[in-house]
């Protein structure tokens, strides 16, 4: 081992945390300002110098958009569609993943052509035929209906199939020794196995479904709007009130902070069980 | 590829088995992929719009589509786009790199720089919206460093929008690409890097000729998902300008969607759909080939 000059060392470690505050910066910075426009009531953000830091606090655009919008009704709505986005996408997602990481089948690889194939559609071609679809099926102003389309992807998909593949043939033979039937081994061996995948994919749902806005648009109701929409209508509707809109957009933007703190422990491990070269 | 002991022959039951484990993967995937696909097929043939009588009208579509000026700038601006596809690679490699490091405090820095991803493509434009405004916090910090003389309208002005989205973009996807490449990171041993700096190699010498080949799958997968991600990019141009001024950022699927949800325009609608997805499939007809040549596979 090279000895490591303790002042060289001193400089490097200091160029990297400059570094690092920089790039925090300038990926915090914009939320940051939008916390400090929201606690300054009145303040106009378009007077020239801008104010960037907060003068004063104040919680009054927080307790005046929540009155107004009804926000709860909101979360309430975003809560549902994100649950059952969320659930029905890892178990829809797990299950279509798991033959094709453990059996050899005919028509295999065909599934696999139609998975990738799905990539390359712009999603905005197919939105008018999944409107009819969705009205077809009698889902319009459902949350079903906001949530069945985007149910199933590829990328989920293939995140499970690469983690069920990493699991031992053993413990698939020692349920089948038991006597169990292949759904039970998925349910109570293999699904146990892979909760790091499970992990990120019901972080990604989670962030698609919260933050989906254009959809719900198409499908809901004003009165069934997850946050985001609500947000857009509220940015359509009082754009001079702007911190009413800043207090909106913080409500709508910490809960989906809190969930990623939370399950960002296992985030590093799924991605990387995803990838193998 | 994993193990491909103990499957040998599939049995009938297994076979059996495996298409019902899939059956309601794939039934959703024909109805809401699929079908889109297969329905819009006939109608790029046809003038089918909320008025008049639907009738086939060959490859009239495809003629106006050609001759639109919207839509060949539309097609421009989507190819534009992906210039910001190596700017993203680059940019999170470095931040990968650097918060690639045991010490005090980068959880914090992780989460900090993940966080633009996790928020809501309409939280991000209403903040950069107001930012980029010609009153902003934006011209306000590069007027008082000297970068900028006066006051650009950074989203309303037809040689910046596109950029200034673009930028939007960048901005928004960087921290989830940086934690692809620290896994990759992570997965290379650390004694390869040391060993490399014993015989005296650079730090740039150690990312040119470590780092980068073995992060290679992981530059792969990532510059797969942005080249997608910038051809097909809608929420951004949708919520803060709606491909103006003009057509200036006019992209694909903005266009897409306006001939569609805005003008009813079903038929023509979807044959410029279907225009896009032969573009998108040779472009990664393309990178796959490109990749093949290296010999990764990521999947």
């Amino acid at each position: 081992m090279k000895k490591k000059n303790p002042f060289k060392n001193f400089v490097s470690k200091l160029i990297v945390y400059v570094l690092l505050i920089l790039f925090a910066l300038f990926m915090m910075g914009p939320f940051l300002w939008l916390l400090s426009v929201s606690l300054m009531p009145g303040e106009n953000i378009f007077a020239f110098p801008p104010a960037i830091f907060p003068t004063f606090i104040d919680f009054k655009n927080y307790l005046e958009v929540w009155e107004y919008m009804d926000f709860l009704k909101y979360i309430w709505n975003t809560v549902i569609i994100t649950f059952l986005g969320v659930t029905l996408s890892i178990l829809f997602s797990a299950l279509t993943a798991y033959p094709l990481a453990i059996f050899r089948f005919k028509g295999r690889n065909f599934i696999f052509l139609l998975l990738v194939s799905t990539m390359i559609i712009p999603a905005a071609a197919a939105l008018v035929v999944n409107y009819l679809t969705i009205n077809n099926l009698g889902l319009i102003n459902t949350f079903t209906g906001v949530v069945l389309p985007t149910l199933v992807s590829v990328f989920n998909v293939f995140l499970f199939r690469q983690a069920f593949m990493g699991i031992p043939g053993d413990i698939r033979d020692s349920g089948r020794m038991d006597g169990a039937s292949e759904f039970r081994i998925w349910v109570q061996l293999m699904m146990p196995m892979i909760k790091p995948a499970v992990a990120v994919v019901g972080l990604f749902e989670f962030m698609a479904n919260w933050n989906s806005f254009l959809w719900p648009i198409i499908v809901l109701d004003t009165e069934k709007y997850p946050l985001a929409s609500a947000l857009s209508f509220l940015n359509g509707q009082f754009s001079y009130n702007f911190g009413w809109i800043a207090a909106g957009t913080i409500i709508s933007v910490i809960p989906i902070i809190i969930v990623f703190l939370f399950t960002q422990k296992y985030y590093m491990e799924g991605i990387s069980g995803a990838i193998k070269g | 590829m994993g193990k491909k002991r103990a499957l040998g022959y599939s049995r009938y039951s297994e076979v059996q088995t495996a298409w019902l484990f899939m059956a309601p993967g794939l039934i959703l995937l024909v109805l809401f992929t699929f079908w889109p696909i297969i329905y819009s097929l006939p109608l790029a043939f046809t003038n089918y719009s909320v008025i008049g009588e639907t009738s086939f009208i060959g490859l009239d579509n495809f003629k106006r589509a050609f001759s639109d000026v919207d839509f060949i700038a539309s097609i421009k601006n989507s190819l534009l786009y992906m210039i910001i596809v190596p700017f993203i690679q680059i940019i999170s490699i470095l931040m990968a790199v650097l918060v690639n490091r045991k010490i005090a405090g980068i959880k914090f820095f992780r989460t900090a720089y993940y966080i633009p991803v996790v928020t809501s493509m309409v939280a991000v434009a209403i903040i950069w919206g107001w930012l980029m405004s010609s009153n902003g916090v934006l011209n306000y910090l590069l007027m008082s460093i000297g970068i900028i003389d006066e006051k650009v309208n950074w989203l309303s002005d037809k040689d910046t929008a596109l950029w200034s989205l673009m930028f939007i973009t960048l901005w928004k996807g960087l921290g989830y690409y940086m934690m692809i490449y620290l896994a990759g990171l992570q997965a290379i041993p650390q004694d390869c890097i040391e060993a490399a700096k014993i015989d005296g190699a650079s730090n740039f010498q150690v990312i040119r000729k470590i780092i980068v080949p073995l992060l290679k799958p992981y530059i792969f997968l990532c510059t797969l998902v942005s080249l997608m991600g910038a051809i097909r990019v809608f929420d951004e141009v949708f919520v803060l300008t709606s491909g103006g001024p003009g057509n200036a950022t006019l992209t694909s699927s903005v266009y897409i969607y306006q001939q569609g949800f805005e003008q009813f325009e079903f038929g023509y609608s979807s044959a410029l759909g279907l225009i896009v997805s032969v573009i998108i499939i040779f472009f990664s007809i393309f990178i796959f080939l490109f990749n093949k040549r290296g010999g990764v596979n990521p999947y």
